[in-house]
C-alpha cells in the first residue's frame, strides 16, 4: 500500500490588536505571500472573518499559508482556511501584551497566545521584554517550540492615519529568519525594496533579520492555563427562539459588587491598565461616570475599585481624573493578576501606594489624539507622597 | 445645576453626579471599542430609565458589539430590531403593552419603552419609521446614538457624517481630496419641527456636561408621548483618535458648536450649551484631534468653521432651525 | 338544511362577507391586541373593516396606521414579542416592501398572523391576483396556506393563530387569498361565537421569551458561524413539528364547529380513482372542482386536488393521493423565469414530492390567470384534456392571446 506523504505546508498566524494594527497586520500577511510567491511557492492569506467588525484593541488574527508542492486549491483545502485555524507553524504576535491571553468573541473563554503553535514551531513576538518574562505568561506545552523576540514597541495607529515606523517590514525580515522556508531574507529584502521603492525599508528588514533572537521553549515551560475552554452546546441543548437570559440583576457596594456578563470578559483587550492612587482621590466620581465598560465598583467610603477582568484599558478614567497622577495608565505586562486594587489598598494603604508608584515608574506616556502620531514621554522626578486620612 | 422646572418635577432628575444611581442595568462584558462613547449612551439611558424598561436596539454597533451570542451585557429585557425599524419596534412594544394592560392581561404599571438606533438606521434608512413613531400616541423614547458613520460595517459615510470626513465610502485620494460633501442632516430639529405633537426632543452628549444626558432621558420618559434624544458619540475607531480622548472630543463637539446641545420642551427651545453671541472654541481644535480629518487643508477647516458660524449667527433658531433671518413670504 | 341544536351554540350568526371581511371577523374573534395597517389593494379591506370595529367599539385593540409596510410588520413583530396577539397583512409589492421584517419574524419565531391578498408584482402596476408575493416566503419559516372561500378564510385564520402560537411551533403564519376574487366577492359565512373561539384558541403565551421587565431576556444577539446552523436546525424542527399540530388543530376545529375538513392540508375531489388530476390553490379551486364534478358525470376519470397548506408542504398527503394517478396537471397562478423545465413555482415542489414516491405520473404545468385574468370553466376543461393527452407539452400558458 502506498503511504500518502504529508504535503509541505506552513501556516502562519498574525495576532494583532483590532483597528490599531489592522493596516499593519494586512501589510504583513499580504507581503509575506508576495515574498513566498517570488520564490515560486503557492501561498495565500485571509483574515478571520468573525473578527469583523473589529473593535479597538480586541485581539484579531490574519492567516497566511505556504506550500512548495500543493496547488492553490489543494493548499486552501488542506489549510481549511475558512474562519479560524487550529494549528500554526509560525505564530506572529504584534503586541506582547497578548501573551496574557485572547478573547476575541463572547463565550469562548480566554485562549492562550501559543494555543496553535505546533512542535518545533515558533512564536515570534514584537517586544522589548526578555523571553522568560513572556513565557511566564504563556501556556505550557507538551512539546518544545521556539520563541523569537523582535525588539521593538507595539506599533499602533488608527484607521485613517497610518504610522509608518517600519514595523511591517521588520516583521517580514524576522519571519525570514525564523521560517526561511517561507522566503529567504534576500527575497524579502528585494521584495520590500521594489514594493516600497525604499532601500531604507529593505535595510530595516535585513536589520530585523539580524536582531531577532530565537530561543527554545522546552516542553513544560510556562503556566497551567487557568481559563477553561467552554463547550458549545448541540442544537437540542439550548432553548429555541434565539434568546439568552439577561444578566441577573445584582448590585451591592464594594469590590465585585456589580453583576456582570459572566461569559465575556473584555480584559484581554487592554495593553495598559489604570493604576489608582486611592489616597489622592477626591471622590469626584468621574472615572466611574466616564468608564464605558462599567468596571469601577463603588465602595462605601466613596472610592471606586477597578475590576481589571473587564477593564479594556482605554484610559478615559486617567484622562478625566482631575487629580494629577491619581490615575495613571501602566503597561499591562507589569501585572501578575486581576486582584482588586481597593482591597490591597485597604489592607495596607502605605504599602499599596509604594507598590503603585513602583508599577507607574518614572515615565508617563501620553498618546497623541490621533493614535498613529505616537506618544510623548515625560519624566516624573518625585512621585506624590502618600497622603494620609482621605479614607473616612 | 439642574433647573427645577415645573413640568419635570416628577422626573426625579439627578442633582449632580453623586446622585446618580450606582447600580448598572447594562453591565460589563460587551464587545465595544476601548473608550466607546456609545456604550455610555446605553449604560446611562437604562440607568436613568430604571429596571422597569424594555429596550430594542436597531442593527448597528450597539447591536453587534454589545451582544455576542450566547452572552449579553443587558440586565433589562432587550431585543434586536432591524436597521430601519427602530421607531416601529418601539411602537409595537408600547402598543402591545398598552393593550395587554388595558385588557387586564398583564398588571398595569409604567414600563418605559426605549429604542436605540444609530445615525445610519434612524437618520437614513429608518427616517420614515422614526417619523411614524413620532406621530404615534404612545409613550416611547427613541435614542439616536450618532457616531457619524456605519461604524459596524467598517466606517461608511451616513447622512449624519461630518462634512469632509474620511470614511470607507469617502476615502481621500489624489483626484478627490474631499469625497463626502454632504452637510450633516439636522435630525433632531427635523423631528421636532415636523412633529408638533412631540413634547420632548433633545440633543446631548453622554458625558458632557455630566448628568445632562441622563436627565434628558428622565425628562423624555416623564413627559409622555413619543420623544427623541439625539446624542453625539465620539467614536475612537471611525474618527481615528486614541480611545482615551472620547470625553475630550464630546466636550469639544459641544463647545465648538458643531453639535448644538439643546432641548425642545413643548415647543420651547432651551439651549443646554448656549453658544449664541458667544465665543465658540474654534472648530479646528475638534477636527485636528481626529485622524478622519488628517487630510484637511486650511481651506477645509475654514469652510467647516464658516458653516458652524452660519448655524449660530444666521439661522432663525441658532444651531437648530436653518432659515436665515430676513426670509419673507411672497405677497 | 336542518340546523342541529348544538350548532346554534357555537355560531353567532350568518352574514354575507368578502374573504377579507371574514378574516377581519376572525381577527376580532381571537381578541387581537394589536393590529397595524398600511393601505394596498386588495388585502386592505381587512383593515378597513377592523378600523370600523374600532370606531364602533366592537374590538378592543391598539390600531396603528403605520408609515409603510416595513414598519407595519415590525410593529406586529414587536407587539408579538411583548406577548400581545397581533395581526398584519399586505399584498404584492407591499408584502415585498415588508420582506426584511417578514424574514426576521420567522427567525425570531414570533407567531404573528398575516393576511396576504395575492396581487401581481409591479411593474407595471396591476391589482389582479398572482401568487408570487406569498410564495416568496415559502422557505423562510412562515406557515403558509391558501383559502378558497370566505368561510374557509375565517376558519383558517382562527386555525392559523392556534397553530402559530402552539409552544411546539411558534412560527408566523400567512393566510393567502386571491386578490379580486376572494378578497372582493361576497358569500354567506357562519360566524362562530366568541365563547366557542375561546374554547378553541388558548391565551397567547410566549413563555420564557416574552419581553417584559419580569422576564429579562436578550433576544437575537449577534451570532457568528458557530451558532447559525444550530439555530436553523431548531427552526427546521419546528416547521416539521407543525404538521402534527395542524392535524390536531383541525380535528378539534371540526369537533367544536362541526366543520368537515377531512384532511387539513389538501382537499380531494374525485381523486381516489382518477387517472388524470389537476392540482391547484386558491380561488381556481372553486372552478376546478366544479369542472371535475361535471366531467365525472360525463364518465371521465378526472379529479381535482386542492392544496390548502403550502408550508409545511403536504408531502405524504400528496404522494398518497396521487399514488394511482397517471397524469397530473398543475394550475399555476405564478411565474418562474428560467426555472427548471421553464415551469412555474409549485410544479417544482410537486415534482420533488413525487420523485421518491412509487408512482411517477406524468406532470404538466399550466400557467394561467396571471395578473388577475379569469380562469374559466372552459379553460379548466382544456387543462384536464391536455393533462390526459400524453402528447401535450410540459408547460403551457392557458388563456394567453397568441
Amino acid at each position: 500500500m502506498m503511504q500518502t506523504q504529508k504535503p509541505h505546508l506552513i501556516r502562519l498566524e498574525v495576532n494583532y490588536r483590532g483597528i490599531f494594527q489592522k493596516t499593519l497586520a494586512y501589510h504583513i500577511s499580504g507581503d509575506v505571500v508576495y515574498a513566498a510567491h517570488k520564490e515560486g511557492k503557492t501561498a495565500f492569506s485571509n483574515g478571520r472573518y468573525s473578527d469583523d467588525p473589529q473593535r479597538n484593541g480586541i485581539p484579531c488574527a490574519n492567516f497566511a499559508y505556504f506550500s512548495k508542492d500543493l496547488t492553490e486549491e489543494d493548499l486552501e483545502a488542506e489549510a481549511s482556511a475558512s474562519m479560524d485555524i487550529t494549528e500554526a507553524e509560525v505564530v506572529v504576535v504584534l503586541d506582547d501584551t497578548m501573551v496574557k491571553g485572547l478573547e476575541p468573541w463572547g463565550g469562548y473563554g480566554i485562549r492562550p497566545i501559543n494555543e496553535k503553535v505546533v512542535k518545533d514551531g515558533v512564536v515570534l513576538i514584537v517586544s522589548n521584554r526578555k523571553p522568560a518574562d513572556l513565557i511566564a505568561q504563556m501556556e505550557k506545552k507538551k512539546f518544545p517550540y521556539r520563541i523569537a523576540i523582535l525588539p521593538g514597541e507595539a506599533s499602533f495607529a488608527g484607521l485613517w492615519y497610518f504610522k509608518d515606523d517600519m514595523t511591517d517590514v521588520r516583521v517580514l525580515g524576522a519571519i525570514a529568519k525564523v521560517a526561511p522556508e517561507i522566503a529567504s531574507i534576500d527575497t524579502v529584502a528585494n521584495y520590500v525594496a521594489s514594493k516600497y521603492k525604499s532601500k531604507e525599508k529593505a535595510a530595516a528588514a535585513r536589520k530585523a533579520y539580524e536582531e531577532v533572537k530565537v530561543s527554545t521553549v522546552n516542553a513544560g515551560e510556562g503556566i497551567d492555563w487557568p481559563y477553561p475552554k467552554p463547550i458549545l452546546p448541540g442544537w437540542k441543548d439550548f432553548d429555541e427562539g434565539v434568546y439568552v437570559k439577561g444578566v441577573k440583576r445584582g448590585f451591592q457596594m464594594g469590590p465585585r459588587g456589580q453583576n456582570r456578563n459572566p461569559d465575556f470578559k473584555r480584559g484581554t483587550s487592554k495593553t495598559q491598565r489604570p493604576v489608582v492612587r486611592f489616597d489622592l482621590c477626591t471622590k469626584c466620581t468621574l472615572c466611574w461616570y466616564d468608564c464605558p465598560d462599567e468596571v469601577f465598583d463603588p465602595t462605601t467610603d466613596g472610592l471606586y475599585d477597578v475590576n481589571y477582568e473587564y477593564c479594556t484599558g482605554c484610559g478615559r478614567c486617567a484622562e478625566v481624573c482631575p487629580v494629577e497622577d491619581c490615575i495613571v495608565m501602566v503597561d499591562e505586562l507589569k501585572f501578575e493578576n486581576q486582584d482588586s486594587p481597593y482591597v490591597l489598598y485597604k489592607k495596607d494603604p502605605e504599602n499599596y501606594v509604594k507598590w503603585a508608584e513602583d508599577k507607574k515608574g518614572k515615565e508617563r506616556l501620553m498618546p497623541s489624539p490621533v493614535t498613529g502620531k505616537g506618544s510623548t514621554v515625560s519624566k516624573v522626578e518625585t512621585p506624590k507622597p502618600f497622603k494620609k486620612g482621605v479614607v473616612k | 445645576m439642574v433647573e427645577e422646572v415645573e413640568e419635570f418635577k416628577n422626573a426625579n432628575l439627578y442633582k449632580g453626579v453623586h446622585a446618580v444611581d450606582l447600580e448598572e442595568l447594562y453591565t460589563s462584558g460587551h464587545r465595544t471599542c476601548q473608550g466607546c462613547e456609545s456604550a455610555l449612551v446605553m449604560r446611562d439611558f437604562v440607568k436613568a430609565s430604571g429596571p422597569r424598561t424594555v429596550v430594542t436596539g436597531a442593527t448597528g454597533c450597539m447591536y453587534v458589539a454589545n451582544t455576542s451570542y450566547m452572552t449579553t451585557p443587558w440586565i433589562v429585557p432587550w431585543m434586536h430590531t432591524q436597521l430601519a425599524a427602530g421607531g416601529a419596534s418601539a411602537v409595537g412594544m408600547a402598543a402591545g403593552l398598552k393593550a395587554l394592560m388595558r385588557k387586564g392581561k398583564i398588571p398595569k404599571e409604567k414600563i418605559n419603552v426605549i429604542n436605540f438606533s444609530g445615525d445610519l438606521g434612524a437618520g437614513d434608512e429608518g427616517l420614515g419609521g422614526l417619523s411614524g413613531a413620532m406621530q404615534s400616541p404612545y409613550d416611547l423614547l427613541v435614542i439616536v446614538y450618532d457616531n457619524e458613520s456605519a461604524a459596524n460595517t467598517d466606517i461608511q459615510a451616513s447622512g449624519l457624517t461630518t462634512w469632509g470626513a474620511q470614511t470607507t465610502f469617502s476615502p481621500t485620494g489624489p483626484a478627490k481630496r474631499i469625497l463626502h460633501e454632504r452637510w450633516k442632516k439636522n435630525l433632531a430639529a427635523m423631528m421636532a419641527i415636523g412633529h408638533p405633537n412631540v413634547k420632548y426632543v433633545a440633543t446631548s452628549c453622554a458625558t458632557f456636561p455630566p448628568t445632562d444626558y441622563m436627565n434628558k432621558v428622565k425628562k423624555a420618559l416623564s413627559i409622555g408621548g413619543p420623544t427623541l434624544i439625539h446624542t453625539i458619540d465620539p467614536c475612537p475607531k471611525g474618527w481615528d483618535y486614541h480611545p482615551r480622548y472620547s470625553h475630550v472630543l464630546g466636550e469639544l463637539a459641544v463647545k465648538t458648536g458643531i453639535f448644538a446641545d439643546y432641548e425642545i420642551v413643548n415647543g420651547e427651545v432651551r439651549y443646554t450649551y448656549d453658544l449664541r453671541n458667544k465665543k465658540r472654541t474654534p472648530v479646528r481644535e475638534y477636527l485636528e484631534k481626529q485622524g478622519r480629518f488628517s487630510h484637511f487643508l486650511d481651506e477645509d477647516y475654514e469652510y467647516v468653521q464658516a458653516k458652524v458660524d452660519e448655524m449660530w449667527d444666521e439661522w432663525e433658531l441658532p444651531g437648530i432651525l436653518p432659515i436665515k433671518a430676513g426670509l419673507k413670504v411672497k405677497k | 338544511m336542518v340546523v342541529k341544536q348544538e350548532e346554534k351554540s357555537v355560531f353567532d350568526r350568518e352574514e354575507l362577507m368578502t374573504g377579507t371581511d371574514a378574516v377581519a371577523e376572525a381577527v376580532k374573534l381571537v381578541d387581537v391586541d394589536v393590529f397595524a395597517a398600511y393601505p394596498i389593494r386588495p388585502y386592505t379591506g381587512v383593515m378597513d373593516r377592523l378600523a370600523r370595529f374600532i370606531a364602533n367599539g366592537d374590538l378592543d385593540a391598539e390600531y396603528i396606521v403605520a408609515d409603510g409596510e416595513h414598519s407595519q410588520f415590525e410593529i406586529g413583530k414587536h407587539a408579538s414579542s411583548v406577548g400581545a396577539r397581533a395581526f398584519v397583512g399586505s399584498s404584492g409589492v407591499g408584502w415585498l416592501y415588508a420582506m426584511e421584517s417578514i424574514g426576521v419574524t420567522a427567525t425570531d419565531r414570533l407567531p404573528l398572523v398575516a393576511l396576504v391578498g395575492n396581487r401581481a408584482l409591479d411593474d407595471p402596476g396591476a391589482f389582479g391576483v398572482e401568487h408570487n408575493d406569498a410564495l416568496l416566503v415559502r422557505d423562510l419559516g412562515w406557515l403558509l396556506c391558501w383559502a378558497s372561500t370566505a368561510q374557509e378564510a375565517l376558519d383558517t385564520t382562527l386555525i392559523a393563530y392556534r397553530v402559530a402560537e402552539d409552544p411546539k411551533v411558534r412560527m408566523p403564519a400567512a393566510v393567502a387569498m386571491d386578490g379580486g376574487y376572494l378578497t372582493h366577492s361576497q358569500h354567506m359565512v357562519r360566524v362562530p361565537t366568541k365563547e366557542a373561539v375561546r374554547d378553541f384558541l388558548p391565551t397567547y403565551d410566549l413563555g420564557n421569551r416574552r419581553m417584559h421587565p419580569d422576564n429579562p431576556v436578550s433576544i437575537a444577539p449577534q451570532v457568528n458561524e458557530d451558532w447559525v446552523m444550530e439555530l436553523r436546525r431548531q427552526n427546521y424542527e419546528a416547521a416539521k413539528r407543525s404538521r402534527k399540530v395542524i392535524t390536531s388543530a383541525y380535528e378539534e376545529y371540526n369537533s367544536i364547529f362541526h366543520s368537515d375538513y377531512e384532511d387539513p392540508f389538501i382537499e380531494e375531489t374525485n381523486v381516489e380513482d382518477a387517472d388524470t388530476v389537476l392540482v391547484g390553490m386558491g380561488s381556481a379551486a372553486v372552478v376546478a372542482r366544479s369542472v371535475a364534478n361535471e366531467m365525472r358525470r360525463e364518465g371521465k376519470k378526472v379529479g381535482f386536488l386542492k392544496i390548502r397548506w403550502y408550508r409545511p408542504y403536504p408531502t405524504d398527503e400528496i404522494r398518497k393521493a396521487l399514488s394511482n394517478v397517471s397524469n397530473v396537471g398543475i394550475i399555476e397562478r405564478n411565474f418562474a423565469m428560467g426555472a427548471p423545465d421553464d415551469g412555474a413555482i409549485t410544479m417544482h415542489d410537486l415534482q420533488s414530492a413525487l420523485y421518491d414516491s412509487k408512482n411517477h405520473p406524468r406532470v404538466v404545468d399550466f400557467i394561467a390567470g396571471l395578473g388577475g385574468r379569469e380562469i374559466s370553466k372552459k379553460e379548466v376543461r382544456k387543462m384536464f384534456e391536455m393533462t390526459a393527452d400524453k402528447k401535450s407539452p410540459k408547460v403551457s400558458w392557458i388563456g394567453l392571446r397568441e
